[in-house]
C-alpha cells in the first residue's frame, strides 16, 4: 500500500506541508531488501531531521546488502486529524508504505517528554501498543538512544531495546530478524550484545563501538529551515569532564576522536554533496578535541562553507576558539557555568573557576561579542539560598564588563539515572519558584528566563520511574498529552492528574536514596559500577573535585567493564588502572 | 579570471514540490547550485549567501512552470549549456528542474522585466459563474486562464474550487528580452 495519492489530497490543508513530502535530496529508497526497517522519531520532523543518530543509522543499514532503512515522524496535531479523518497511517518519507508493513520499526527515544509521542505513532500505524498483544504479522518494534539507560517505563511498549552504540548492533538485529516466528526473532534479538528484550533478558550491558565508525557524507537534505540546518561531522563521542549532573558524560565514555585529517574529508565531502552552507562540528565539547586547532585550520581550506562549533566549555580557548570560526557577525556567544558560586561548581565537579569563567568573557568581550548568554541549573544538591544570589552577583558583574546584552536560563536540576546524582533528591516546583525569586533583583542586569519547574518535575519522574509508569504513559498520551516538549502543547496540571490516577507516589521517585536503594535502571549496566556513581556522590557532598580521566584513570570502570579505552588521535591516551572498579 | 556574468534561468518545479514555500524554493536552489560545484557569486556581509533574485513569490501548493530566477558567475560561459543544464539536473531532488538559462546583460533586473504571469486553474467541477466564459473543458477538467500582472495577488490553491493550479508562463517586457544577449 502507498498512501501518497491520499497524502497529496490533505497537504493543501496543514501548516507547513513540506515537513511531510519526504522526497528529499540524498533519501534512498531501496526498493528490495530482504529486511526492512522504518526508524521513526517521536517529534516533528524540525526536530527529528536535526537528530544525528538517525542520519547513522540510516547511512549503515542502507549500505548493508541485505537491508533497507527508511524514516519517518509524528505529524504536527492539524496532520493527525487530516490523516485520521481520510484514513491515512503512519507512513514512511521513502516509499510512503504505511510503518505496519514494515519488518522493523525503531524508535530513539532522546528525551523522555517524548514517551507519549511514540505510543501516538504506533497508534496512527494501527500497531498494537503492547509487546504483549503484538502477533507474527506486526513489526519488531525496537527502541535505542540516551533514554535506555532507564527503558524500564517503556518496557510494556517496546520488543527490543538497544542500549549504546547503535552502529555494529544494527546490522546484527536485522540480521536476527530475517526469518522465522515473532518468537524466534525475539529470541535471536537477546542474544546480541546490547540488545535487551523484555521478554527473555534480566539484564544488559551497554554496547560500545571501539573507534568511531563511517560517517554519513551524503547526508539528506531538507527543504524545511529544521532546527539544527547544516550538515554534521560527528568529531568525537563521550566526554570525559565528569561533571557529575551529566548524563551524556557518564553514558558515551570512553572519549573516541576522529583524526583531523578524517574530519577534514569528511566534511569537504558533506559540503560538495549537499550543497549546505555550514557545517557543525559535533560532540559534547568541542573544545576538548586533542586535535581542535587543526581541525578549525584545516577546515578555513573549505570554499563558502561557514563552520560552527555549538558546545563548547567555558574557558579562555573556546572562547577563542568561537572566535576563529565565526566569520564575521559577533551575534552572541553561550556559556554554562551551571552554578552562581565556587563551591557549589566544585560539588558538581565543573571544574572551572571563577578567574576562568571572566577570563573566558574578557576574551569574548575583546573579540567583539556584544550579547552574553549563560546557562544556570536551580536545585543542584547542597545548594543554599546565598549559591543562588550568586547567580545575581554573577550577573551584575557580566554586565559591568560592558556586554551590551546579557540574558540568562536558569533551569531546574533533574537527577538523571547512571549519574553520581542520581541519589539526590529533586526539588519542587514551588521550591524552586521560591529560588527563582531570590535572584529577581538581578534582572536589572539581565534577562532571566526561568524554564518552567512543572515540566522538570514531570520530566524527573518519567526518567527516573520504573514499570509503572508505562500506566502513566499509556493514559497521557490517550489524554492527548503530546508533543509535551511544545509550550503551546504541556499541560502540566493534566500530567499531575495522571500520575495521580495511575497511584504514582511522586514523593518517593523523586527523594534522596543511598547505595542500597534499588533503582529500576540498576539491571543495566553502562561500565560505571555503582560503587563508583556513590563514591563520586560523596565526594560531591564534600566539595572534593575529580580528575578529567585523560588526564589518568579515575576507576570509573568503563575502560575495565568493557575493555575499551579512551582513542585520542593527538596524543596518548592514559591506561586504566589494573585491578577492579569500584 | 574570466568575466562576472549574469544569467537568467527557467526552472519548473512540480510534484511533491509544490508544497514548498517561497523561502524554501529559494533555499533549495541555492543548495542545488551549490553542488553543481561551480561558483555563483555571493552576496556580501556577515552572513554570504549566494546572489540570487526570484520572480514573484508562490503560496505553497501550486505548481511552477515558469520559475526564473537570476544568478552570476565567473565560471558558467566555459560550460556548454546543456551540460550545466544536466549537472544541475544530476543533483536536484525530484520535482526540481532547470529547462533553460541565458545571458542577460548587467544592468537587467528580474523586478523591471517582469510584466506578470499567466495561470492555470483546474476545476473537476464546473466553475464559479465569473469563470465560466473563460473555461476550456478537456475530459472531466475544467481549465481556466488566468493573466495576473506582476506583483499583483496570487491565486491560492483551491480559493475558487480548484483542485490544482499552475503558473504555467511568465511575461517578460519586450525592451528587457531585446537587450538579451540571447540563449548561450
Amino acid at each position: 500500500m502507498n498512501v501518497l495519492k491520499n497524502l497529496v489530497s490533505i497537504l493543501d490543508r496543514v501548516r507547513k506541508p513540506s515537513r511531510y513530502i519526504g522526497n528529499e535530496y540524498n533519501a534512498i529508497y531501496k526498493k528490495n531488501a530482504d529486511v526492512r526497517l522504518c526508524l521513526v522519531f517521536p517529534d516533528l520532523y524540525d526536530i527529528g531531521m536535526s537528530h544525528f543518530g538517525l542520519h547513522i543509522l540510516y547511512d549503515i543499514v542502507n549500505s548493508s546488502d541485505f537491508a533497507s532503512c527508511e524514516r519517518s515522524y509524528l505529524p504536527w496535531m492539524d496532520m493527525q486529524e487530516l490523516m485520521r479523518e481520510n484514513s491515512i497511517p503512519l507512513y514512511s518519507y521513502e516509499s510512503y508504505r504505511p510503518l505496519r508493513e514494515f519488518d522493523v520499526v525503531g524508535f530513539t527515544l532522546q528525551y523522555e517528554m517524548s514517551y507519549t509521542n511514540v505510543l501516538r505513532a504506533l497508534r496512527l500505524s494501527d500497531i498494537p501498543l503492547h509487546n504483549s498483544e503484538r502477533s507474527d504479522s506486526d513489526p519488531i518494534i525496537i527502541a535505542g538512544g540516551p533514554c535506555t539507560v532507564n527503558l524500564t517505563p517503556m518496557k510494556n511498549f517496546i520488543d527490543a531495546f538497544l542500549v549504546g552504540d547503535g552502529e555494529e548492533a544494527i546490522l546484527e538485529m536485522l540480521d536476527a530478524v530475517k526469518a522465522g516466528t515473532r518468537e524466534e526473532k525475539l529470541r535471536k534479538l537477546s542474544t546480541i550484545n546490547g540488545v535487551y528484550v523484555p521478554e527473555y533478558n534480566d539484564g544488559v550491558s551497554r554496547r560500545i563501538i571501539s573507534e568511531m565508525g563511517k560517517a554519513p557524507r551524503a547526508q539528506i537534505v531538507p527543504y524545511t529551515d529544521v532546527v539544527h540546518n547544516r550538515g554534521v561531522v560527528e568529531i568525537l563521542r563521550g566526554c570525559t569532564h565528569g561533571c557529575r549532573f551529566c548524563q551524556a558524560g557518564m553514558i558515551y565514555r570512553p572519549v573516541r576522536e576522529r583524526s583531523a585529517e578524517e574530519i577534514y574529508d569528511i566534511a569537504n565531502d558533506i559540503a560538495h554533496l549537499t550543497g549546505h552552507e555550514e557545517i557543525g562540528l559535533l560532540s559534547l565539547s568541542s573544545a576538548d578535541h586533542s586535535q581542535i586547532n587543526e581541525i578549525i585550520s584545516l577546515l578555513k581550506n573549505l570554499n563558502d562553507v561557514s563552520v560552527s562549533i555549538p558546545s563548547t566549555r567555558v574557558d579562555a580557548f573556546s572562547v577563542k576558539l568561537a572566535n576563529a570560526v565565526s566569520s564575521v557577525r559577533k551575534s552572541g556567544i553561550t556559556l554554562a557555568p551551571e552554578a552562581g558560586s565556587q563551591r557549589l561548581r566544585d560539588v558538581i565537579n565543573k571544574g572551572i573557576n571563577e578567574k576562568e569563567i571572566f577570563d573566558a568573557l574578557e576574551h569574548a568581550r575583546k573579540f567583539g561579542w556584544k550579547r552574553v548568554k549563560l546557562y544556570f541549573m536551580i536545585g543542584l544538591p547542597t545548594e543554599t539560598d546565598e549559591d543562588v544570589m550568586e547567580i545575581g552577583e554573577m550577573l551584575k558583574n557580566v554586565k559591568k564588563m560592558g556586554f551590551g546584552n546579557v540574558s540568562a536560563t536558569l533551569g531546574v536540576f533533574v537527577p538523571k539515572a547512571h549519574t553520581p546524582f542520581q541519589f539526590s533528591e529533586q526539588i519542587k516546583p514551588e521550591e524552586a519558584q521560591r529560588r527563582f525569586k531570590l535572584i529577581s533583583w538581578a534582572r536589572r542586569f539581565a534577562k532571566i528566563n526561568f524554564t518552567d519547574p512543572r515540566k522538570a518535575l514531570i520530566e524527573g519522574i518519567l526518567s527516573r520511574g520504573g514499570e509503572n509508569m508505562s500506566k502513566v504513559i499509556e493514559m497521557a498520551e490517550k489524554r492527548n498529552l503530546i508533543f509535551s516538549d511544545w509550550n503551546e502543547m504541556f499541560k502540566p496540571n493534566e500530567w499531575f492528574e495522571v500520575f495521580e490516577e495511575s497511584g504514582i507516589n511522586v514523593e518517593e521517585i523523586m527523594s534522596a536514596k543511598d547505595i542500597e536503594y534499588e533503582f529500576p535502571w540498576d539491571f543495566i549496566d553502562v561500565g560505571i559500577s555503582k560503587g563508583y556513581l556513590w563514591s563520586e556522590y560523596e565526594r560531591a557532598l564534600k566539595g572534593i573535585l575529580t580528575s578529567d580521566c585523560r588526564k589518568g584513570c579515575t576507576r570509573c570502570g568503563v575502560c575495565m567493564n568493557f575493555d575499551v579505552r579512551n582513542v585520542l588521535k593527538g596524543r596518548i591516551a592514559p591506561k586504566p588502572i589494573e585491578g577492579d572498579a569500584i | 579570471m574570466s568575466e562576472i556574468k549574469k544569467y537568467l534561468f527557467h526552472y519548473k518545479r512540480y510534484g511533491l514540490l509544490r508544497y514548498l514555500s517561497h523561502l524554501e524554493t529559494t533555499a533549495m536552489i541555492e543548495r542545488v547550485l551549490r553542488r553543481t560545484g561551480v561558483h555563483f557569486e555571493q552576496t556580501q556581509g556577515f552572513h554570504q549567501r549566494m546572489k540570487l533574485s526570484f520572480g514573484q513569490a508562490l503560496p505553497t501548493g501550486i505548481i511552477d512552470l515558469s520559475g526564473l530566477f537570476v544568478a552570476s558567475s565567473d565560471r558558467l560561459s566555459s560550460i556548454q549549456e546543456l551540460d550545466f543544464i544536466n549537472l544541475v539536473n544530476s543533483v536536484s531532488p525530484r520535482g526540481f528542474e532547470i529547462s533553460s538559462f541565458e545571458e542577460m546583460p548587467k544592468t537587467f533586473k528580474l523586478s523591471k522585466a517582469l510584466s506578470g504571469y499567466e495561470f492555470k486553474l483546474l476545476f473537476k467541477t464546473v466553475p464559479p459563474s465569473n469563470m465560466i466564459d473563460k473555461a476550456l473543458k478537456v475530459n472531466d477538467v475544467w481549465i481556466v486562464e488566468l493573466y495576473k500582472p506582476f506583483n499583483s495577488s496570487v491565486p491560492k490553491n483551491g480559493e475558487f474550487g480548484q483542485y490544482l493550479t499552475l503558473r504555467s508562463k511568465a511575461l517578460l517586457s519586450e525592451v528587457q528580452i531585446d537587450q538579451s544577449i540571447g540563449s548561450r
